[in-house]
């Protein structure tokens, strides 16, 4: 992206475009252009690791699968001479003449996702990263562990390929560093990536394998993060060390690496590793920096950039987003939950255009063939030489044309070429055929292609099967031509005697209701109500207090000084004046039923509790959560024991010229047996109290008594400038908490000074606990809704990593402190973010339902609740005739109730078990 | 309802192992829902033996057939007409199922693929306990709901033995002691005094030990 002219609605985006010298439109992805391309170069994708082709793809997976040449590095280009791709190109793709484009795209919001970098340690020379192949990053040994990586996931070391004894990950590397890069921050994501790597590396190198993270605070923040961290420690065996490694020495006369360290107790010590993994952090790259400078945005000082606390996708430039690391130092999960928010905000500057460029397909009326013999075509590809190079496609064609049922059969070079596909077309008409089997490639990629083809053709699009030919036999038996040719057939004859049984389906499409409902009147909640409202939709809003804000009533200000308050007034303005929203307060959920697009439930409505019923399309829960109220430290015993949300109160109202002596105790109801996780926000909770009282009175002493503190990416910037402004901070481990007792003259608090390395005793005017958090009013709602929560009673989203704001039932969207711990900036990202997802949902008119759902022939069905009991999402029910229903609209798909079933009455559609069989039959036939 | 475990398949191949035509007779009741006689169960023997007889290189020919009921001669006579080509019958249902199916079909070897176990419930997928003895003379009314005679070991009348610590049963940990539920029960529905009250001597002439029991209603027998 060259540069950004215009205004917010009405930009004007210039991009220039390197050529790829492949024709996107030509290119199958066959791969022979890499084949046979002779140049050789280092593969970025694998760190380097191993040599990829010129003319190559990044990875199996990249999106679009689509080849391209590296000119830098092709021999035509820098010599003048080669074209080898050119001329073995099946298709005619490689164009070498493309030339560059400069491109101007016309938009009215612009969101950049420009990523980061990951660290280069090379820099370090007391690392000798540079120098010493057993040092390695920890995005090299990512690609190390990694099954599609450059050893197959066969875990060794660089130096001489044998497998690693010992390895030693070193955290902080080009983070929370001022001295030796400038990084200030944390990279917020490297604690958990080491865990994950240590543990993943004994579980490809056995138990045997030691493996040693050694680190400053542990900074397993996330939700349910410190299980896990747990769980490598207590289960794994992972050795965790408390130490920042200076020096990697190379051992003489071997490959491996000493560390010296000091240990917790101050003694040096030395210790002899294999391998050493350099846990690198994150850094904005110089063109990201550039970029940013072009576009006229602010960043921070670390480059990051610069959004406010309530507006945490919003660039200084109106109308232009930002998502992902370039926010700030985040993982995956919250990246893409950032991602949707950010087009959140888009859409809503947006949402008067919505639908206005959208095409739709012809599709000619489906012919019905229920009364018709089966009458296949079967279609052979060659893949190019990928399949016939190795399998005799003639002879496999000529055996298909021998199996029951076939009425056609063709050969092609690509099958999945247009020409091809318009042939198919053709024949499918002319032959009259009724069912169609293509042996190709992986129905994976191809599937979808081949079904338009039947649409098309007026065929159901279910009457299609595919035998994979090339991934599972070409591929694979590339040194045996017969035994692949022979497999080959048995394929197709196991995919012929399934295309015999196909039976059309009808995809049922539902209407959907364009209204939603929102559960909770907190920050969350008001904000998915406006992200929704803002976009044209309808939003109930359901709230239990007489008032909205929730449990941010109770909050003064965040760290950086904004002010809640003002924001939650500002937010109850806004929905309060949005026509689109209605507000229901004092109100509480009583009934839910139905599904995806069509929801209804019951609410009481206050003051008067009358019951009413709402219809809507989907269901975003922003319930909340609140702060632990502590059993521990004499809290609710003596008054001087305050909790953090107290203790922002009081200095709200009462200042700080009364304090003298301030302790804190961090983790109290968190990390611990009864509530394993870490609640996130309480170490910069505990940052922000001190460092208010140290600008209110700075002669007040703090002490703050902590585990880890996790001040997690930009937030270690408060952290330090609590130490720098003489905040003490004092660790203690889990197994030795403080003691904490009462008198006259303050409370007194004993712990043990990790470095002084003997007890201590503290007099403290006041004492502030951070208690952790709880979440609200989940159980009751989880068994309503029949939503899955973890044991710590937060809602469980569908994927922790990739879908962070969907539940597993489709339709219901998860936001805010309802999700888990998390700052008010966060909860707004997600609230935003489940707004944005809630709409993709709504903004359709009608839904087309899965034709692979569970059928219960209920004259079998013996009502035995097994389906019941196994179905993962909950979705079979016994009904008043006694026997089981499964709702195909809530129906995943997944089978399970139809492979439980003691009776088999359930079976599931497109695997049914006659149509599974037959190809199990047809594969032994003449075996047996 | 009637709670039956699958045989292992040794003992099953063990009965029929001479045989060439076998039908597999499943229930759709009681032994579907304790998953050991169903029809996926039926399928699923069915397999093994086929597996078995083709290792053998025998030519077996096993079918398989899943009735509503197996104690109801209406339901056994679904198969009337096709049990002539079979040698022998495997019914999965329980034992009273089986000896109602040898009963119909009395020139056929018919054999348990299951051992029925008891009267019981489910208490969670997979795991079943009993309930029920089917003594004949229903006490559950003075005992809280809970039975002695199925759930004590001794099937004691009045009161725990000295057997009972911390409310288990002393042949296993794992067992709670009927009597200390029944008291925790009775407590419970403020009803402790009629634990008080001795139990009479019961008559056991209507269980088993009156021998082979038959019911007999006059008003609804046609």
């Amino acid at each position: 992206m060259i540069g950004i002219s215009g205004e917010a609605g009405n930009f004007e985006v210039e991009v220039l475009r390197h050529p790829r010298y492949v024709d996107m439109e030509k290119c199958i992805a066959c791969g022979t252009c890499a084949e046979k391309c002779p140049k050789k170069v280092d593969d970025p994708y694998n760190e380097n690791l191993v040599k990829r082709k010129a003319a190559y793809v990044d990875y199996a997976q990249a999106v679009p699968l689509k080849f391209a040449i590296d000119k830098e590095n092709c021999i035509y280009f820098q010599k003048g001479k080669c074209r080898a791709c050119e001329k073995f190109c099946p298709t005619n793709a490689i164009n070498f003449d493309e030339k560059e484009e400069t491109l101007f795209l016309r938009v009215g919001s612009v969101i950049l996702a420009p990523g980061f970098d990951a660290f280069d340690p090379a820099r370090f020379d007391a690392y000798k990263y540079a120098t010493h192949p057993n040092v390695v990053t920890s995005m090299e040994f990512e690609r190390i562990l990694s099954p599609s990586g450059p050893t197959m996931g066969h875990l060794v070391r660089p130096s001489d390929h044998t497998e690693p004894k010992k390895i030693a990950w070193l955290q902080c590397v080009g983070s929370r560093d001022m001295n030796r890069c400038g990084h200030g921050y944390c990279s917020s994501v490297c604690c958990m990536y080491a865990v994950k790597e240590a543990v993943i590396a004994k579980e490809h190198a056995g138990d045997d394998l030691e493996c040693s993270v050694f680190f400053m605070d542990m900074r397993t923040y996330g939700k349910d993060f410190e299980r896990y961290y747990n769980t490598a420690r207590e289960k794994h065996g992972v050795r965790f060390t408390r130490s920042r490694v200076h020096t990697i020495d190379p051992i003489k006369g071997s490959d491996d690496l000493l560390l010296s360290f000091a240990t917790e107790e101050g003694v040096i010590t030395e210790e002899r590793f294999d391998l050493v993994v350099l846990s690198v952090g994150m850094e904005i790259p110089p063109e990201v920096s550039e970029l940013a400078q072009r576009l006229g945005i602010k960043r921070d000082e670390s480059g990051f950039c610069h959004t406010d606390t309530f507006y945490p996708v919003t660039t200084t430039r109106q109308g232009i987003y930002v998502c992902g690391a370039f926010q700030g130092p985040k993982d995956i999960p919250q990246s893409v939950t950032e991602a949707s928010a950010a087009s959140c905000a888009a859409s809503v500057d947006l949402s008067s255009a919505r639908g206005t460029e959208t095409l739709s397909v012809e599709i000619p009326e489906e012919r019905d063939v229920s009364n018709e013999p089966p009458k296949i075509g079967v279609f052979v590809c060659n893949c190019g030489t990928n399949i016939g190079g190795i399998v005799d496609v003639p002879a496999v064609a000529e055996y298909a044309s021998t199996l029951p049922f076939v009425a056609h059969v063709d050969q092609n070079l690509f099958t999945c070429s247009q020409d091809t596909q318009d042939r198919m077309r053709d024949v499918i008409k002319e032959a009259g055929l009724n069912r169609v089997v293509v042996a190709a490639c992986s129905p994976m990629t191809h599937e979808p292609l081949f079904q338009e083809t039947l649409l098309a053709c007026g065929l159901n699009k279910q009457l299609f099967e595919m035998a994979n030919i090339r991934n599972q036999n070409s591929w694979v038996h590339s040194s045996d031509p017969a035994a692949a040719t022979d497999k080959a057939k048995d394929l197709i004859r196991m995919a012929v005697a399934r295309a015999a049984l196909l039976k059309p389906l009808m995809a049922k499409r539902i209407p959907v209701n364009k209204r939603a409902l929102v559960v909770g009147g907190g920050v969350a909640g008001m904000t998915a109500a406006l992200g929704l409202g803002d976009q044209g939709f309808d939003v109930v809003l359901v709230e239990k207090e007489t008032q909205l804000g929730g449990f941010s009533r109770e909050l003064t200000q965040t760290i950086d000084g904004s002010n809640i308050q003002e924001h939650i007034l500002e937010l109850i303005d806004r929905v309060t004046r949005n026509d689109k929203i209605q507000v229901l307060t004092e109100s509480l959920i009583v009934g839910f039923g139905g599904f995806k697009g069509n929801f209804t439930t019951e609410v009481l409505v206050g003051p008067g509790m009358y019951e009413r019923k709402i219809d809507h399309g989907v269901v975003v829960l922003a319930t909340g959560a609140r702060e632990y109220i502590p059993r521990e430290y004499l809290y609710g015993e003596d008054e001087r024991v305050v909790t953090q949300v107290d203790l922002s109160k009081r200095l709200e109202l009462k200042g700080a010229s009364d304090l003298k002596d301030v302790v804190m105790i961090q983790c109290v109801g968190s990390r611990n047996d009864a509530y394993p996780n870490c609640s996130r926000i309480c170490c910069q909770s505990a940052v922000k109290n001190a460092l208010h009282i140290k600008e209110l009175n700075p002669d007040a002493n703090v002490y703050i008594l902590y585990r880890d503190i996790r001040t997690y990416g930009l937030l270690e910037n408060y952290y330090r400038e609590a130490r720098r402004q003489g905040v003490i901070f004092i660790r203690f481990r889990a197994d030795a908490p403080p003691s904490v007792e009462s008198s006259d003259s303050g409370i007194r608090v004993a712990v043990k000074d990790h470095v002084l390395q003997r007890d201590i005793q503290i007099h403290a005017d006041l004492l502030a606990l951070s208690a952790g958090m709880r979440p609200e009013d989940t159980e009751e709602l989880s068994s309503i809704l029949k939503l899955a929560r973890n044991p710590d009673g937060y809602f469980m989203e569908a994927h922790v990593k990739l879908r962070p704001v969907d539940m597993a039932g489709e339709g219901i969207f998860v936001c805010g402190t309802a999700h888990s711990p998390k700052l008010i900036s966060e909860a707004i990202s997600q609230a935003m973010a489940a707004a944005s997802r809630a709409a993709t949902f709504l903004s359709q008119s009608e839904i087309t339902l899965s034709v692979v759902t569970a059928t219960v022939d209920q004259e079998r069905c013996a009502a035995c609740l097994v389906c019941v009991h196994s179905c993962p999402y909950g979705v079979p029910k016994i009904n008043r005739d006694g026997v089981s229903e499964i709702d195909p609209a809530l129906c995943h798909g997944c089978g399970i109730c139809a492979a439980e079933c003691p009776a088999k009455a359930i079976q599931l559609n497109c695997y049914e078990d006659d149509q599974v069989m037959s190809k199990v039959d047809a594969l032994l036939e003449g075996v047996l | 309802m009637i709670i039956a475990e699958k045989k292992p398949i040794e003992e099953v191949i063990e009965m029929v192992k001479d045989f060439r035509k076998i039908l597999i007779v499943g229930c759709n009741e009681c032994v579907t829902v304790c998953e050991a006689g169903g029809k996926r169960e039926v399928a699923v023997l069915a397999s093994s033996l086929r597996m078995y007889f083709m290792n053998q290189g025998k030519d077996t020919q096993i079918d398989e057939v899943t009735l509503e009921r197996q104690c109801d001669r209406e339901y056994l006579e679904e198969i009337r007409n096709r049990i002539e080509q079979y040698d022998v019958v495997i019914s999965l249902a329980c034992g009273v199922g089986v000896q109602f199916l040898a009963e119909t079909y009395s020139r056929f070897p018919v054999y348990p693929g299951v051992n029925t176990c008891f009267m019981g419930v489910t208490e969670e997928r997979g795991v079943w306990s009993e309930r029920c003895q089917g003594c004949g003379q229903c006490i559950l009314g003075s005992t809280g709901g809970i039975c002695p005679i199925s759930r004590c070991a001794k099937r004691l009348l009045n009161g725990p033995c000295g057997g009972s610590t911390k409310g288990k049963c002393e042949i296993s940990k794992d067992l709670d002691c009927a009597w200390q539920l029944i008291i925790d029960r009775l407590k419970e529905l403020d009803r402790l005094d009629e634990y008080e009250q001795i139990a009479p001597i019961k008559d056991w002439s209507t269980e088993r030990a009156g021998g082979p029991r038959r019911v007999v209603r006059e008003d609804v027998r046609q």
